[in-house]
């Protein structure tokens, strides 16, 4: 907005693209289930990320297979760690944060 | 008056009249007038060279300086260069004759930090580093005045630990009969931790077309870098607010503006209700055969 101004702690904001671009949309909700189960175990794990990991995969693995979402492997996309690995042939990572406690798979 | 010591210890010749140029150093002797000119088109030709090659190498750096100014920035984050991972995939325009190690030499995100390699994407368990915790990120949504669209997060907040991906969703209904496009930014606040707010892959700035009176449900892929941990301006910092806005598309995908008022109503204000159009070669409904 103003050109030439010192940097300040604000000025660190730059909006920028996502790394791997848009989301096609979902126009016959195909993936719908997927994301109501998403959302119900955040709702029934206190909003917890982790817990729903394998949901996340789920949706996602959801999305490749109908062509809404390019084919990327779980460790590009950070999920490799919840233990069973989806559709790659990449072995999930060894991490020291074991296998999501309370996911509702 | 001006005339030096050394023109009167050289030359056997009387006081020069006229005033010399001073010469530094003992006079040259020559032994024909051709001669003279043959060292001086000498001289005059090294001279032409000196300058030929200062000019080639000034030149030569004006477009050295592309590339040497890519990698400067990159190397340095000097004015915010991004650096992701799928702008070197794109690939910059190298010649083929390039051999591989110079080009990724002058590629830019080689030196920088590649902020969604996979070594990033791991969480950060309390367990093994004590300064982790877990952010709740909170999502907002608003949209324009002027898009009849409903827009809202499909989950109110979500707790998350920095390193860690995690989905988010957002739901929005056409409320109108028509088709809109919309086009979608994003905030983060507060604003110290917005250089650790990495999206993989999201629905904003790109356009969006929603059918009339149709809903669609929008994810949302997103991590904290794990380096917020290190950063004692963040140190306070528990509650990340993520705020989307939906504005109206102006233009197409050719960058063309589009109309934002239904076709009737602008035939109507350019005066030409009541003539037949032709059909446009981007319409839907037309069969005819494309134009191009």
């Amino acid at each position: 907005m103003s050109f030439g101004r010192p940097p300040s702690i604000n000025s660190g904001f730059k909006v920028s693209p996502p790394d791997r671009g848009s989301f096609p949309l979902d126009h016959y909700a195909e993936c719908k289930e997927q994301m109501m189960l998403y959302i119900n175990c955040l709702k029934s794990n206190s909003s917890t990320s982790t817990a729903c990991q394998e949901l996340s995969k789920g949706y996602l693995h959801c999305r490749m297979n109908r062509g809404l979402m390019q084919q990327e492997d779980w460790e590009s996309l950070g999920l490799a760690n919840t233990g069973k690995s989806a559709a790659s042939g990449k072995d999930s990572r060894d991490n020291p944060m074991s296998s999501s406690p309370a996911s509702n798979s | 008056m001006t005339s030096k010591s050394n023109l009167d210890q050289t030359s056997s010749s009387p006081q020069p009249l006229i005033q010399r140029p001073i010469r530094v150093g003992p006079m040259p002797r020559y032994r024909s007038r051709e001669e003279m000119y043959a060292v001086r088109a000498q001289k005059n030709r090294s001279l032409l060279m000196y300058t030929g090659a200062v000019i080639i190498t000034f030149l030569g750096l004006t477009y050295a300086a592309v590339p040497l100014y890519r990698l400067f920035c990159s190397a340095t984050g000097f004015a915010g260069t991004p650096s992701t991972r799928t702008q070197a995939a794109s690939g910059p325009e190298f010649p083929e004759w390039m051999p591989e190690w110079l080009k990724t030499l002058l590629s830019p995100s080689t030196t920088a930090e590649d902020r969604f390699a996979p070594s990033r994407l791991i969480a950060v368990d309390p367990a093994d580093n004590p300064k982790s915790r877990r952010f709740k990120v909170t999502f907002s949504s608003s949209t324009s005045t002027a898009l009849p669209w409903t827009f809202r997060p499909a989950q109110h907040h979500v707790y998350v630990l920095p390193g860690e991906s995690s989905l988010a969703f957002y739901t929005a209904k056409n409320n109108s009969k028509d088709d809109i496009i919309g086009v979608a930014t994003y905030n983060v606040t507060p604003d110290r931790i917005a250089p650790y707010f990495s999206k993989i892959e999201c629905f904003c700035f790109d356009e969006q077309k929603l059918l009339g009176s149709e809903i669609v449900d929008m994810p949302l892929l997103f991590f904290i870098d794990k380096d917020v941990l290190d950063d004692p301006s963040c140190r306070n910092v528990e509650d990340v607010v993520l705020s989307y806005t939906f504005f109206k598309a102006r233009r197409n995908q050719q960058g063309q503006l589009e109309p934002d008022a239904p076709e009737d109503v602008i035939q109507k204000s350019l005066g030409f209700e009541s003539y037949e159009l032709a059909k446009k070669a981007s319409d839907e409904s037309s069969k005819g055969a494309p134009r191009d």
